[in-house]
């Protein structure tokens, strides 16, 4: 068992943490705030009222991730402190995100509000940079190569709204397709969590 | 043939000796599994050890206390939520211990292989006296 050998074990240690599905339900969270508002602002609310409609949703289903988590999978999982290394590369995680997202946010700010380059395809390259950006840093930092998948599943799922858009002529295929996609994601972490269930079972002192 | 012969025996026992010399303590597949799966975090509790490792409870409790009782891990015990929870810690000595096991492993096992080779071809000139 060499040092090589010791990375691996530790890697499949902190995976294992990771495969209960929670992953998979923030995005499919964080996709349902894309979605529902999109789809709302389509029927006439305004965009601030759409996203607090949304609001409520997304913290419900917050707060039961958070229940699962405490109630069902730390009991099953235990509890561990992992060595400094993986605690530095996992605030490393936090930075790249934060630092992405302001980017995103301020190139996004620039493109909606000056009028001429509102209708240039640019500004949808944030909608898929920042997804493939902080999925990938989550899949480096993470160690866990499906993150680069749901990266690329994320971001694509913007322009093929708006491809969709063209070619079936109706105004709600870009929520729909982001929706679509959410629900997804929100049934691979029913999935996963269901697999966990089965392979963990609480122990009995 | 004969100086090649020796040379082999001798090789043969020196690596013997040092397998007699191995931390018996780490050596056992249990106790080894849970130094293992320690030495990857900083601590962990019992439930953490018995997913990873498999062992039942009883088996998991009884190395523990082997090592702990060696002083290779610490163990703390505690009250969760109105429910014991059992903290377990490598300690330098333990860590140490893994190490020199882990290190004298690769070194056995380096000797080991052209030994066997060695072995097998003096083994097999043997049968065909």
């Amino acid at each position: 068992m060499d040092t090589s050998n010791q990375k691996e074990i530790e890697r499949r240690v902190f995976t294992s943490f990771f495969q209960a599905g929670f992953i998979e339900a923030f995005t499919g969270i964080f996709l349902l705030q894309l979605g529902f508002p999109a789809l709302f602002s389509r029927s006439g609310f305004g965009d601030w009222e759409s996203a607090l409609l949304t609001l409520p949703i997304a913290l419900i289903l917050l707060f039961v991730v958070f229940l699962v988590r405490r109630f069902v999978v730390t009991p099953r999982l235990g509890k561990v402190k992992f060595l400094p290394e993986r605690r530095r590369k996992l605030s490393k995680l936090i930075i790249v995100p934060i630092l992405t997202l302001i980017a995103g946010a301020i190139v996004g700010y620039i493109f909606t509000e000056n009028a001429s380059l509102r209708h240039i395809f640019i500004g949808q390259i944030p909608f898929i940079l920042i997804p493939i950006i902080v999925f990938g840093a989550a899949a480096y930092f993470l160690d866990m190569k499906r993150l680069y998948v749901y990266g690329a599943i994320v971001g694509l799922v913007f322009p093929l709204g708006k491809y969709l858009e063209t070619v079936i002529v109706s105004r709600n295929t870009l929520p729909a397709t982001i929706l679509f996609t959410a629900f997804v994601f929100l049934g691979m972490a029913t999935v996963f969590l269901v697999a966990f269930l089965r392979k963990y079972h609480e122990p009995r002192v | 043939m004969k100086e090649l012969e020796n040379q082999g025996k001798k090789q043969t026992t020196d690596s013997l000796s040092e397998i007699m010399n191995i931390d018996r303590l780490v050596h056992s597949p249990a106790r080894l599994s849970i130094l293992t799966y320690l030495s990857v975090v900083e601590e962990g509790d019992a439930v953490y050890l018995l997913n990873q490792t498999g062992l039942t409870w009883g088996n998991l409790s009884a190395n523990v206390t082997r090592l702990k009782e060696a002083g290779y891990i610490e163990v703390v015990k505690e009250f969760k939520d109105k429910k014991p929870h059992t903290l377990l810690k490598l300690t330098g000595k333990g860590r140490k211990a893994f190490q020199g096991y882990q290190n004298k492993m690769k070194e056995l096992l380096d000797i080991k292989e052209p030994i066997s080779r060695e072995g097998r071809r003096i083994s097999r000139l043997n049968r065909m006296k």
